[in-house]
């Protein structure tokens, strides 16, 4: 297992890079190289660090610890073929670390990105459509089984394409640089993350790229299917590029007005979805 | 003695804990919710709370404000008392239980609320105590719907292909856990930047949170 998790991390952070790369090369910048958020998290590693002489010093670094290990769970429930369910707890808990790593300095910029972590809830309601379409129409809610129904009846990209626009999203939510990462911008500093320096910064990156991984990973298996591992990685490539562009072309939106547009998104989503089973039921 | 029926939503079921007549149970997913609030308890317990620093509007200054602990003490046990019943929440094994326990997540998160001195916290407290009293009554009505046309309370049964749950209880107690884990929305509120006490305010969040999840897997199962 612990091979996975250093793969996973690798190449989730590897991913962060070419994110970055490819939003700089569409605005005309030359970008960092794509291994630099690799370098950063070597780097942050080595750094002096402590714990602010405000923090809430359990919480702040127990929180780090979370994050990793939530993100380890749910890459041993994705490699186990175990529940979808699980995976969307684990989603969910997220929540948790962010509001966590928010709140525990006691700094205001963390607070307000913690703050709007909560406000953003909205960002977990397309996982509740995507669930429940995948129960809907192939009656589990295992991985396994759900990889083997779409062996049988071709991948659920194409059958429920409204689940996977909403997991798009889910997904577009959570990477850097997003249209929706309100509790990151820079109006706030860095957000949640603002007092988490050095090692700290570092292990949260680890976490954050175990994160990447799991959520593009589970998109390919849930609405594709399973697939040898190189055609696994180039389509999870593919999907991060498309979101790439979406975050090169689309600005960083007010709080609100993230709130507002995935709210609309999911109510969509959801419609779509009640109409197709209405139809083929 | 007990062998849950369904296995592709919490996963299949590992192990189950007696305590006389409530009995809890643990499968990949309750264990997991479990583990989740185990780790958050612990967290509160052996947690000092942060100092909240301010900004002050027209210049550079920042104040680090100074909160006693003795101060923070109540908070502190309502949060440890919010994690114990969130424990209880995510593995119980009978509908009643989980609408006790969850009533009690509900309480402990006014508590929580309400042991900050500043009379717009409290006027929060104020509101959500309301909404999750409220609250009490679908959730331990989805349970008496639930008894009176099935004849069980518990999960083994109501798990059962041939036992069909009314479509109304399930979403009363869907609506009772909603109201009960109002809690949340009230750090996204002005309030919360007045209220110190981090590892407490986000006990919260964690106990909201894992009750909302434990609900969605009653609700798919029965």
């Amino acid at each position: 297992m612990i091979e996975y998790l250093i793969a996973a991390t690798f190449i989730g952070m590897l991913f962060h890079g070419i994110h970055r790369k490819v939003i700089a090369r569409i605005q005309q910048r030359p970008g960092p190289p794509i291994w630099q958020e690799i370098l950063h998290a070597l780097k942050f590693s080595f750094k002096e660090t402590w714990i602010p002489e405000t923090a809430s010093q359990a919480l702040f670094v127990g929180v780090i610890l979370v994050a990793i290990g939530i993100w380890s769970a749910a890459l041993f429930v994705l490699l186990s073929g175990g529940s979808l369910l699980l995976l969307f707890g684990i989603y969910m808990l997220h929540k948790i670390v962010e509001h966590g790593t928010g709140l525990s300095s006691g700094s205001p910029y963390g607070k307000f990105g913690a703050i709007r972590s909560v406000i953003t809830a909205a960002a977990e309601i397309p996982l509740f459509a995507t669930i429940a379409a995948v129960y809907l129409f192939t009656g589990s809610l295992a991985i396994s089984d759900i990889a083997a129904y779409q062996q049988v009846h071709g991948p659920l990209l194409f059958i429920v394409p409204p689940a996977a626009l909403a997991m798009y999203l889910v997904i577009l939510t959570k990477v850097y640089y997003s249209p929706f990462a309100v509790i990151e911008s820079k109006e706030i500093v860095s957000g949640y993350k603002t007092e988490h320096f050095g090692v700290w910064r570092a292990a949260l990156e680890v976490g954050f790229s175990l994160k990447t991984f799991v959520l593009l990973y589970a998109f390919v298996i849930v609405f594709i299917g399973l697939l040898p591992i190189w055609w696994t990685l180039l389509l999870m490539l593919a999907i991060l590029v498309s979101i790439s562009f979406v975050c090169a072309l689309t600005p960083m939106l007010s709080p609100y007005d993230s709130v507002t547009v995935q709210s609309i998104a999911t109510g969509l989503i959801v419609a779509a979805l009640a109409v197709q089973w209405v139809v083929m039921a | 003695m007990f062998s849950l029926p369904t296995g592709q939503i919490g996963g299949r079921e590992l192990f189950v804990v007696e305590f006389g007549d409530v009995v809890n149970y643990f499968s990949p997913y309750t264990a997991s919710l479990f583990a989740f609030a185990l780790i958050f308890t612990v967290i509160v317990i052996i947690s000092r709370p942060e100092r909240m620093v301010e900004i002050a509007f027209g210049g550079d200054a920042y104040l680090a404000k100074e909160i006693p602990t003795k101060d923070l003490a109540f908070q502190r046990f309502m949060a440890i008392a919010c994690g114990l019943a969130t424990l209880a929440a995510v593995v119980s094994g009978d509908l009643f239980n989980f609408a006790l326990f969850t009533s009690m997540v509900g309480i402990t998160n006014i508590g929580i609320v309400a042991a900050v001195r500043s009379r717009h916290v409290l006027n929060a407290a104020y509101q959500y105590g309301i909404v999750a009293m409220v609250a009490t009554l679908p959730l331990f009505g989805a349970a008496a719907i639930t008894l009176a046309t099935t004849g069980s309370l518990s999960l083994w049964e109501l798990y059962r292909a041939g036992i069909t749950v009314p479509f109304v209880a399930k979403a009363f107690l869907v609506l009772g856990v909603m109201g009960e884990g109002m809690a949340p929305f009230y750090v996204a509120k002005a309030e919360i930047t007045r209220a110190p006490g981090a590892p407490y305010i986000l006990m919260i969040h964690v106990s909201s949170l894992l009750v909302f999840l434990r609900v969605v897997e009653i609700a798919l199962s029965m």
